[in-house]
This record gives structure tokens, C-alpha cells and sequence, in this order.
């Protein structure tokens, strides 16, 4: 088990796969000396063409999933992330064999993948999330609905079990009137993040004070300039709303669609 | 992950850095280019991790949960707190613990549950995805 390069015979395809962590050009050294994936076994390539998966050998019969495994398929990720452009492929992606990387993942579509690659160089992704302040929003949406109003005041201090139809058609009143604000507001808040960025990915939560959860995909030379649009609107905002931006991650949001086509 | 966390001083803009379980399921579940099943090996220790965890919510639970979020505004006494001892009193109280059981549990299984704690689950994205032609 050593070399940068993982060749089909070292594996016993019985008891071993292959876990596919993501998808780098060949040719040059993408994988950082020492980088370990799941199990601590070192990340190697399997190249064709003009790019390589990076992968490593997994033992298929294993315990349930851990959170070792998700700490390093994030790690590894990361890792690539930092020499160049990766395609991140999904947690939990294992191949039978080499052959198996070579022919039905990177062969059929090493143009698709080289020009995924291309277009992800000097990008990155940055996670958007912007909350409501839970009280300050509800307290809007209490003052600009008179149902609403109404209703709280009626089941305020009743026990629950006797003003559960109340109490249900209330939190919908609210909930309708909260995913009114929130397209408002993330239309706004989008409208003026957008223009900085490459593409987006929207995430949806469930949450009382979700405002907007997006995925931003980001030239590296304009990331000072966005985190400045925001900065802006974060102080704007800031007595309704919370910003917080993650990352950089690994371009997890950007693997498919024809944002980049 | 590998940025420390930033914040200027005196911005607005909170630049957190994902640390925890949770905070990195949260990023990579569901995400990233799927391999057609017919060429995956099937593992079931594996397979339990991509399992949705982001159950969408969308049920009585939920609607009690709002009204429960509004009843408990007191909208006539807020002068004694500043907004951010206010926010912080509201969740602490659990605000999210009845719809947030499910989906903890959820997570839980599938990430070991010991820092997850205070964090609520993304519900999955709407949008399609676009399976690979291999």
C-alpha cells in the first residue's frame, strides 16, 4: 500500500471496495503526503485521462457508520479542496473495484468532469445562513395580522388541551405569514448578494427563524467584495436579522445542474 | 473546518467556523455528485448516513410550535431586557424541542448525537437532483 496511485490488483474486491471521495485532475501531486480517509488508510488516485477519483480502500463488512466517516470524508475534501479544484462526490459513495472508478465514473464522462473542474478553479463555496431574531419577527407578524393578534390573545394562558384547534390554527396563520416576510426579505436579501457571486444553491429549513439558508459559489478574487455586501447588509439588518457565513467548503452545492455549462 | 473563525471588529457579519458533528453533516448530507446506484456498493453501515435526516416538517407539531413561539412573546414587557438577553432567554427555554425531537433523533442515530445538541436540522432541499449518465 504505497504510491499516490491505487492499481486494481491490490485490493481484494471480496472484502474490500473502493470509497470515492471526489474527483481531481490528474497528472499533477493533488494529494497532500500523509492524507488519510476512512480508517486511516491513505487517499490514493485512480487516474483516466485528464482527471482521477480520489479514493481508498474500505473494508465492506464494517460496523454502522460512524462519525469517524463523516469527519474524514469531510477532512479529505477539505484537504483536496486546498491544492486545487475538486468535484466532491456524496458521503458514502463505494465502488467495487478499480475498474469499476475507471470505467463507469471517470471514463464515460472525463470531458464532463474536466470541464466541472475547470470551472470550479479559483472558486469556492461560502454557506449563507440568515435568521430571523425569533421574538422581533413574531412580534412583526403579530402586529400586522389581526387573526393572528386574535388568536393569541385567546389562547394565551389556556391550557393546551383546551384550545388545541385555536392553537393549531394559529401557529398556520403564523406560518403563513411568516413564508410571506421570508420571501420578501430573501428576495432582498438575494437581489443584493447575487450580483457577487457565480451561482447559488438554496437550502430550505423548517425553523421558525429561518430567514434564508444558500449556498454561494464565489470567485476568489471577489470574496472580499461580497463579504463587504454583507457586511453592509448584516448591519442593516441587524435589529430583524443575523447573518452568518460559513466556509470556505468544498464546492458540495456545485456538482451538478448547468450552472457551469 | 480549515478557516478560523473572523469577525471584524465591530461587524455584524458573523463568520463562524463549522467545528462540530453536526455542523459538518449539515454541510456535506446529501450533497456533492451522486454515482448512479447500479454501480454502488451497497453497505448498510454506510447507507444509515445518507438516510434523510432533514425530515421535513410540516404537521400539527409544528404549527403548536409557532403558536407556542407567539404565545410566549410578551410583547407589553420587553423593556426590561435588552433584545440579546431576550433572544437568548427564548432559546434556552426550547422553543424547538417539540418539533425538534423527531429530527434530533433522526441525527442522533446517524451521528453518534453527542454534539448535536441546540442545533435544529435543515429541512432537505426542494430542489432535484440531476442523476449522473454513467
Amino acid at each position: 500500500m504505497s504510491g499516490a496511485v491505487l492499481v486494481a490488483d491490490e485490493i481484494d474486491t471480496s472484502t474490500t471496495g473502493v470509497y470515492v471521495y471526489g474527483i481531481v485532475e490528474a497528472g499533477d501531486a493533488r494529494v497532500p503526503p500523509g492524507l488519510a480517509g476512512l480508517d486511516d488508510v491513505p487517499v490514493r488516485l485512480v487516474a483516466h485521462g485528464d482527471v482521477a477519483a480520489a479514493v481508498s480502500p474500505v473494508a465492506l463488512e464494517r460496523p454502522p457508520g460512524r462519525r469517524a466517516e463523516v469527519m474524514a470524508h469531510s477532512r479529505v475534501l477539505e484537504a483536496l479542496a486546498e491544492t486545487g479544484p475538486v468535484v466532491p462526490v456524496q458521503f458514502g459513495s463505494i465502488l467495487g473495484d478499480v475498474d469499476t472508478v475507471t470505467h463507469e465514473l471517470l471514463g464515460p464522462e472525463g470531458e464532463r468532469w474536466a470541464g466541472l473542474l475547470e470551472a470550479l478553479r479559483d472558486r469556492t463555496q461560502l454557506n449563507l445562513r440568515v435568521t430571523y431574531h425569533e421574538d422581533v419577527v413574531l412580534a412583526e407578524v403579530v402586529a400586522e395580522d389581526a387573526d393572528v393578534a386574535r388568536l393569541r390573545e385567546r389562547t394565551r394562558g389556556v391550557p393546551e388541551d383546551v384550545a388545541h384547534g385555536d392553537r393549531v390554527r394559529l401557529g398556520q396563520l403564523v406560518s403563513q405569514v411568516l413564508e410571506r416576510k421570508r420571501a420578501q426579505d430573501a428576495d432582498m436579501v438575494l437581489g443584493l448578494v447575487l450580483p457577487h457571486v457565480v451561482s447559488y444553491d438554496l437550502r430550505d429549513r423548517g425553523d421558525v427563524d429561518h430567514l434564508l439558508d444558500v449556498a454561494l459559489l464565489v470567485d476568489d478574487a471577489r470574496r472580499a467584495e461580497l463579504e463587504d455586501a454583507l457586511e453592509g447588509l448584516a448591519e442593516a439588518m441587524h435589529e430583524r436579522a443575523r447573518f452568518q457565513l460559513m466556509g470556505p467548503v468544498p464546492p458540495y452545492d456545485f456538482v451538478d445542474g448547468d450552472w457551469w455549462a | 473546518m480549515t478557516v478560523a473563525s473572523q469577525r471584524r471588529s465591530g461587524g455584524y457579519l458573523e463568520r463562524p467556523a463549522p467545528s462540530g458533528l453536526a455542523d459538518v453533516v449539515e454541510v456535506i448530507l446529501d450533497k456533492g455528485l451522486v454515482i448512479d446506484a447500479y454501480v454502488r456498493v451497497s453497505l448498510v453501515g454506510i447507507e444509515l448516513l445518507t438516510i434523510d435526516a432533514r425530515i421535513v416538517i410540516a404537521s400539527v407539531d409544528t404549527y403548536l410550535r409557532f403558536a407556542e413561539a407567539t404565545n410566549r412573546l410578551d410583547l407589553y414587557e420587553k423593556g426590561g431586557k435588552d433584545l440579546t438577553e431576550a433572544i437568548g432567554d427564548l432559546q434556552e427555554s426550547g422553543a424547538a424541542k417539540k418539533v425538534g425531537g423527531a429530527v434530533k433523533g433522526a441525527k442522533k442515530a446517524l451521528t453518534g448525537g453527542d454534539d448535536d445538541e441546540g442545533r435544529r436540522p435543515a429541512k432537505k432541499s426542494s430542489r432535484s437532483r440531476r442523476r449522473e449518465e454513467a
